[in-house]
C-alpha cells in the first residue's frame, strides 16, 4: 500500500522516500521526563519483530530558496484502513497535488503519510526525531544498527519506474514553519460540516494563537464550516452555571445603562459555553497529554495543530465527496499560503492562552491573576505563624544566646518537610519497580502501590525516630508554616512548568493549607466555630488526597456509577506515559504536602 | 627737482586708485546687464524636470509601497519626464519574488488591468543600495567619482524637482529597508545644501507613510512646497487588499493621487492647488497637510505638469547659432542650457573691452568716458606686476598726507 502511494506522489514529479522506525514499548522511565532520549540510545527498548514504514513526499518550491517548509501530516493504518482514513489520505493528496503547480509556492511541502499501526503519534515522533536529528557518519539510519542490517523494504524496491525517484536516503527540507495533522473522522454531525480542532501539545504547551486563528477565520468566513474546541458537555447543563451566568449578562445589562462605554455583559448561553469550553482546555493543559499527533511537533517548537473534518451525516451516502473535498481542500489551502507568505515562524500572537471559543481566548496576563491571588496568602501567613510562635515562647530571659537558639526552632520542621518530599519522591519511582514485577490488573497494581508507599513512610518514622526534640508550646504552627512554604514554593515552581496544574493544585492545595488545625485542639475547645471548622478541614483533608479528588471528579462529571477502583492507577499509567509534568507534580509536591497537613491535623502536644 | 613730476605721479596714482574701482563698476554695470548670474530664483528660468522616487521599503508584505513609487513611475513617464531625469529607487523584491503569483508583474489594482512592472522600467538603486546615505548622495550631488551618470541628479538652478516618498514613517523619521532611518532634520539640511549649490529651482515634496507631515516639518529653504498623506498622530492607511496576490496593494493617498492623474495628459493645466483640494479626509481616513509657507507662488497658479510632468515650450528659430549683438535687456526666450547663455554673456563682455564698436557708444551713456579709461586700464594690464603697484601708491599716500597736514598746520 505505501508503494501505490508512492507512486503517486512520484507521478506528480514531487521526491518520495520512505522512514522505517519501531514502535516504542511504554516503559516508564524517570528520566524522561526531563529530556528527550537520545535517538542512539533507543535502540534497546524496541521491540524488532514489528516495525512500521511512513511515506514521505516533498514538494519543492520552484522559485524559493529550500531553507523553510510546511508539514502536512495524514495518519492512515496501512494494515487496516476504512473508508474515512483513505478519504483523508485523498484529501491531502489533492491538495499536494494542486501546491505541485502553483507560482506562489515560497517554502517546500513536506508531506507525511504516517503509519499509524501502533498509534498515530508515536509514528509522528518517530519521523519528527529521525527528522531534527540527523546522523552522520557510518550509522545511516538509526534502525540500521540493532535489527535487521538490511534496510530494504521487502516488496517495496520491484518496479524500475520507481527506482528513480524513491531512495533510501533520508529526505529533509529545511526548517519546519508550521504543521497540519488532517484527520477525517465520523461523528454523526446532524446539520453542518463540522471542524475540530486540538491544539494542545505536552505539558500544557500551545501552538502561536495566530495559526488557530487562521484555521478558524478561514473556516468560518470562507468555507462556511462549523468549528469546534473540546468543550466539558456535562457543564453545559450544570443549573448552577445557568443562574451564574444569567447573574452576569444582568450585571452587564445594568452597567450598559449606566454608562454606555461599559460593554461588559455577555449573553448567558454564550457565557455557559465560554465556561465550559475553557474548563475543558484547562483540563487538558493540566493533564499535560497531547492531544493529538500534533504534540510531537511541539517539542521541536513547530506550531502545529490538528484538523479533523466530520462531513454531515448525509453527505458522505449521497456521494458528496467532491464538495467535501473542495470545502476541505481550499480550507488547507488558504492556511498553507497564508503560512508560505509569512517571512518568520509566528510569533507576534499569544503562546500562554486558554480557549473560550474557536475565536477567544483567555490571555496569560489574565488568567496569572486568580493564581497569584490564590497563592499569595501563603507566604504570609507562613511569616505570621512564625513569628507569633517564636513570641510565645518568649520567657524573661533575652540574651543573645536565647535568640539565637530561638532563631533555629524552624530547622525542625524544615528537616520533616524535606524528609516528606523525598518520601514523596521515592513513591513517585514505585511504579517502576511495580510495572517490571509483571502484568496484573490496574486495582492489584494500585493496592500494591499504596501499601508499598505505606511501608516506606513507616520506615522512614522508624529510622529517623519520632523525635520531638524541642517540645515547645505550638510546634504543630512552626510545622504549618513550614508546609506553607513548601507549598509555596512548589506552586510556583509548577507554574512555570505546566499553569493549568498549579491553577488545579492551587484550588485543591491552598483552602486546606491555610485552614488546618489541630483537631486536639478543636476537641478540646468546643462550641460551634470550633466544630464547623473541623469538619472544614476534616472535609479540605479528604478532597485534597490525590486520588479521592480524582474520584471526585469523575464522579461528579461521569456518573459514580461508572468507577472503578483501578481507574486512578490507569490515569496515572497514562499520565507517565507521556511524560507528564503532572505526574511528578502530584507525587512530588501534592502528596507531600498533604501529608505534612494530616500531620499538623493530627498533632498532640 | 624730481619731487614735481613724483607728486603728479603719486597724485595721479592716488587718484587711479579709487577712479580704478569707479571704472570697473561702470563697466560691469553696462557690460554685463545682461549676464545676471544673480541666484534668486524669481529670475532664473525653469529649464527642466527632474523627479526622484524613493520607495524605502522591502518585503513582500509592503508590496503597496513599491505599487506606489511604480506608479508614480508611470504617471510621470507618460506626463513627459524621460528615464534619464528620473532617479528610481526601489527594494526590488516584490516582482520576482517566490510568493508573487503573477511572477514578473506588478500591480495596484485589483482588477490587474494595469502590469506596472513592464518592459520600460528603469531603477537606479535597486536591492539593498537604497540606503539613507545613497539618497542624501543623490539629493546633494556629492558622490564618489565612478558613480555613472544615470544614478546621479544633475540638476541645476532651473530645475524642478519632484521628490516623493513612500514606506513606513513615524514621528520625524522614514524608516529605510528597515535597519535605518532618516530624520527630518537630515532631509532639511540636505534641502538646504541644494538650494545653496544651486540644485533646484523649485522642490515638490510628497510623502505618503504614516505621520508624514513630521517628516518635512524642519525645512526652512526656499522654493519648497512639500505635501504629506496624514498628520503626526495619523496614520495613513491602504486602500484595499488584493485577496488574488494576497497582499494590500495600493495605499489612499497615492490611489487619489493617481486618480487625479489619470484623467490629465501632458498639455493640460490643471493646477496644484486643484490637486491639493481634491484629497479627501473622510476617503483617506487621515488629513492630507501641505506647505506652502517656503514657496513664493500662488498654487493656482502653478500648473502640476511643472513638477508631475515636463513640457518644455520650444522657440522656433530660422538660423542656427547666430550671434546676435544686442546689449542691453536680452533676457530673452533662450531655448538652450544657462551655462550656454554665460559663456555668450562673458564672450560679449571681452568684446567689449576691446571693440572699438560705435554702437558701445550710443547705448551706454557714459561711453567716451569709459573708452578713454578702458585704454588707461589696458595700460596698466601691461604693468608686470601690479601688486607692486599698489604697493607704490600706498608709498606715495604718505608724503601726500605729510603735505597736506604740513598744509592745514
Amino acid at each position: 500500500m505505501q508503494r501505490v502511494v508512492a507512486e503517486y506522489i512520484s507521478d506528480l514529479g514531487a521526491e518520495v522516500g520512505y522512514q522505517k522506525f519501531y514502535p516504542q514499548s511504554d516503559q516508564f522511565n524517570p528520566l524522561h521526563f526531563f529530556s528527550l532520549p537520545d535517538p542512539g540510545t533507543l535502540q534497546e527498548k524496541v521491540n524488532c519483530s514489528s516495525f512500521a514504514i511512513n511515506v514521505i513526499g516533498i514538494a519543492r518550491a520552484p522559485r524559493g530558496d529550500g531553507k523553510e517548509a510546511i508539514v502536512l501530516v495524514t495518519p492512515y493504518n496501512f494494515e487496516d484502513a476504512d473508508l474515512l482514513d483513505a478519504l483523508s489520505v485523498g484529501l491531502t493528496y489533492s491538495v499536494f497535488s494542486l501546491l505541485t503547480q502553483v507560482t506562489w509556492l515560497a517554502k517546500d511541502i513536506i508531506w507525511l503519510v504516517a503509519d499509524s499501526r501502533c498509534g498515530e503519534y508515536s509514528s509522528v515522533a518517530a519521523w519528527l526525531r529521525d527528522y531534527q536529528t540527523p546522523v552522520f557518519g557510518s550509522s545511516s539510519a538509526a534502525d540500521s544498527s540493532t535489527c535487521d542490517s538490511s534496510n530494504t523494504f521487502y516488496g517495496l524496491k520491484d518496479s524500475s519506474v520507481i527506482e528513480r525517484k524513491i531512495t533510501d536516503n533520508f529526505r529533509r527540507a529545511g526548517t519546519m514553519a508550521a504543521a497540519l495533522v488532517i484527520k477525517v473522522i465520523d461523528k454523526s454531525e446532524p446539520f453542518e460540516d463540522t471542524l475540530s480542532l486540538y491544539a494542545e501539545a505536552s505539558n500544557g504547551q500551545m501552538p502561536n494563537l495566530d495559526l488557530i486563528n487562521i484555521v478558524n477565520y478561514l473556516a468560518v468566513h470562507r468555507q462556511g464550516l462549523h468549528v469546534k474546541v473540546q468543550k466539558l458537555t456535562s457543564l453545559i447543563n450544570a443549573k448552577w452555571l445557568t443562574v451564574l451566568a444569567q447573574i452576569f449578562e444582568y450585571v452587564g445589562v445594568i452597567a450598559r445603562r449606566l454608562n454606555p462605554q461599559w460593554k461588559f455583559g455577555i449573553p448567558a448561553a454564550e457565557y455557559v459555553d465560554g465556561t465550559a469550553t475553557l474548563a475543558s482546555s484547562l483540563y487538558n493543559q493540566a493533564l499535560g497529554v497531547p492531544t493529538g499527533p500534533h504534540g510531537a511537533f511541539r517539542d521541536y517548537q513547530v506550531d502545529a495543530v490538528t484538523l479533523e473534518f466530520s462531513p454531515k451525516v448525509y453527505s458522505m451516502s449521497k456521494g458528496r465527496h467532491k464538495e467535501f473535498l473542495v470545502q476541505g481542500g481550499r480550507l488547507i489551502e488558504g492556511v498553507i499560503r497564508s503560512v508560505n507568505n509569512l517571512l518568520e515562524k509566528f510569533h507576534q500572537s499569544f503562546f500562554l492562552y486558554l480557549l473560550t471559543s474557536p475565536g477567544r481566548f483567555v490571555s496569560v496576563g489574565v488568567y496569572m491573576i486568580p493564581f497569584a491571588l490564590l497563592v499569595t496568602p501563603l507566604p504570609i501567613m507562613a511569616a505570621s505563624l512564625y513569628t507569633k510562635t517564636n513570641n510565645l515562647d518568649s520567657d524573661a530571659e533575652t540574651n543573645d544566646l536565647s535568640i539565637y537558639q530561638k532563631s533555629f526552632t524552624w530547622l525542625n520542621a524544615a528537616k520533616k518537610v524535606l524528609l516528606v518530599h523525598l518520601w514523596g519522591a521515592i513513591v513517585s519511582l514505585l511504579p517502576y519497580a511495580i510495572c517490571h514485577l509483571g502484568v496484573s490488573t490496574p486495582a492489584m497494581n494500585l493496592a500494591v502501590w499504596s501499601m508499598l508507599s505505606v511501608l516506606c513512610y513507616l520506615l522512614f518514622c522508624l529510622i529517623l525516630g519520632v523525635r520531638s526534640a524541642k517540645s515547645g508550646k505550638a510546634q504543630w504552627a512552626v510545622l504549618k508554616s513550614a508546609t506553607l512554604s513548601a507549598v509555596f514554593i512548589g506552586l510556583c515552581l509548577m507554574s512555570v512548568v505546566n499553569f493549568a496544574t498549579a491553577e488545579f493544585g492551587a484550588l485543591l492545595l491552598v483552602p486546606m493549607c491555610l485552614v488546618i488545625y489541630p483537631l486536639k485542639s478543636d476537641l478540646h475547645a468546643g462550641g460551634l466555630m470550633n466544630f464547623s471548622r473541623m469538619a472544614c478541614n476534616l472535609a479540605l483533608v479528604l478532597i485534597g488526597f490525590p486520588p479521592a479528588a480524582f474520584i471526585l471528579l469523575k464522579g461528579a462529571l461521569d456518573g459514580f456509577h461508572s468507577i472503578y477502583v483501578g481507574d486512578f492507577w490507569i490515569w496515572v499509567e497514562s499520565l507517565w506515559a507521556w511524560n507528564s509534568a503532572t505526574y511528578l507534580y502530584i507525587t512530588m509536591i501534592h502528596l507531600p504536602c498533604w501529608l505534612l497537613c494530616l500531620h499538623v491535623l493530627l498533632h498532640t502536644r | 627737482m624730481t619731487t614735481a613730476p613724483l607728486k603728479l605721479f603719486s597724485a595721479f596714482n592716488s587718484m587711479a586708485i579709487p577712479l580704478l574701482v569707479l571704472s570697473l563698476c561702470l563697466s560691469n554695470l553696462c557690460g554685463s546687464a545682461s549676464a545676471s548670474v544673480s541666484s534668486s530664483s524669481e529670475t532664473t528660468m525653469h529649464t527642466n524636470n527632474w523627479a526622484v522616487l524613493v520607495c524605502t521599503s522591502r518585503f513582500w508584505f509592503n508590496y503597496r509601497h513599491m505599487a506606489n513609487t511604480l506608479s508614480l513611475y508611470r504617471t510621470v513617464k507618460r506626463l513627459g519626464i524621460p528615464d534619464e531625469r528620473i532617479i528610481l529607487m526601489l527594494a526590488d523584491d516584490m516582482a520576482c519574488n517566490a510568493r508573487n503569483k503573477y511572477p514578473a508583474q506588478v500591480f495596484n489594482n485589483e482588477n490587474h488591468r494595469l502590469n506596472l512592472y513592464g518592459d520600460n522600467v528603469e531603477v537606479d538603486y535597486r536591492g539593498y543600495e537604497v540606503t539613507v546615505e545613497n539618497f542624501l548622495r543623490v539629493l546633494t550631488g556629492r558622490h564618489e567619482t565612478a558613480v555613472p551618470r544615470s544614478k546621479r541628479l544633475l540638476s541645476d538652478e532651473g530645475s524642478h524637482i519632484l521628490l516623493y516618498m513612500t514606506g513606513h514613517g513615524g514621528d520625524e523619521f522614514l524608516k529605510f529597508q528597515d535597519s535605518e532611518e532618516l530624520q527630518s532634520h537630515d532631509l532639511a539640511d540636505a534641502v538646504k545644501q541644494m538650494k545653496e549649490k544651486g540644485r533646484f529651482k523649485e522642490l515638490l515634496i510628497m510623502v505618503d507613510t504614516c505621520q508624514a507631515a513630521t517628516l518635512f516639518s524642519q525645512l526652512h529653504s526656499p522654493g519648497v512646497l512639500a505635501i504629506g498623506s496624514s498628520l503626526k498622530g495619523e496614520n495613513s492607511y491602504s486602500h484595499h487588499l488584493d485577496s488574488d496576490v494576497g497582499v494590500s496593494v495600493v495605499d489612499r493617498f497615492t490611489f487619489y493621487t493617481l486618480a487625479f492623474f489619470e484623467r490629465l495628459n501632458m498639455y493640460d493645466n490643471a493646477s496644484l492647488s486643484s490637486l491639493f483640494s481634491s484629497y479627501n479626509p473622510s476617503l483617506l481616513l487621515s488629513t492630507a497637510y501641505y506647505r506652502t509657507d517656503l514657496y513664493p507662488r500662488q498654487m493656482e497658479q502653478v500648473p502640476v505638469t511643472n513638477f508631475f510632468g515636463s513640457v518644455m515650450e520650444t522657440i522656433h528659430t530660422d538660423h542656427p547659432y547666430r550671434y546676435s549683438k544686442r546689449k542691453g535687456s536680452s533676457k530673452g526666450k533662450i531655448e538652450m542650457s544657462l551655462d550656454q547663455a554665460v559663456q555668450d554673456e562673458k564672450r560679449r563682455i571681452l568684446s567689449n573691452l576691446g571693440d572699438q564698436n560705435i554702437d558701445s557708444d550710443t547705448k551706454c551713456p557714459m561711453g567716451s568716458m569709459i573708452h578713454m579709461w578702458n585704454s588707461i586700464l589696458d595700460e596698466i594690464e601691461k604693468f608686470e606686476d601690479r601688486d607692486t603697484l599698489v604697493y607704490y601708491g600706498l608709498v606715495m599716500m604718505l608724503p601726500l598726507l605729510a603735505v597736506s597736514s604740513w598744509l592745514s598746520s
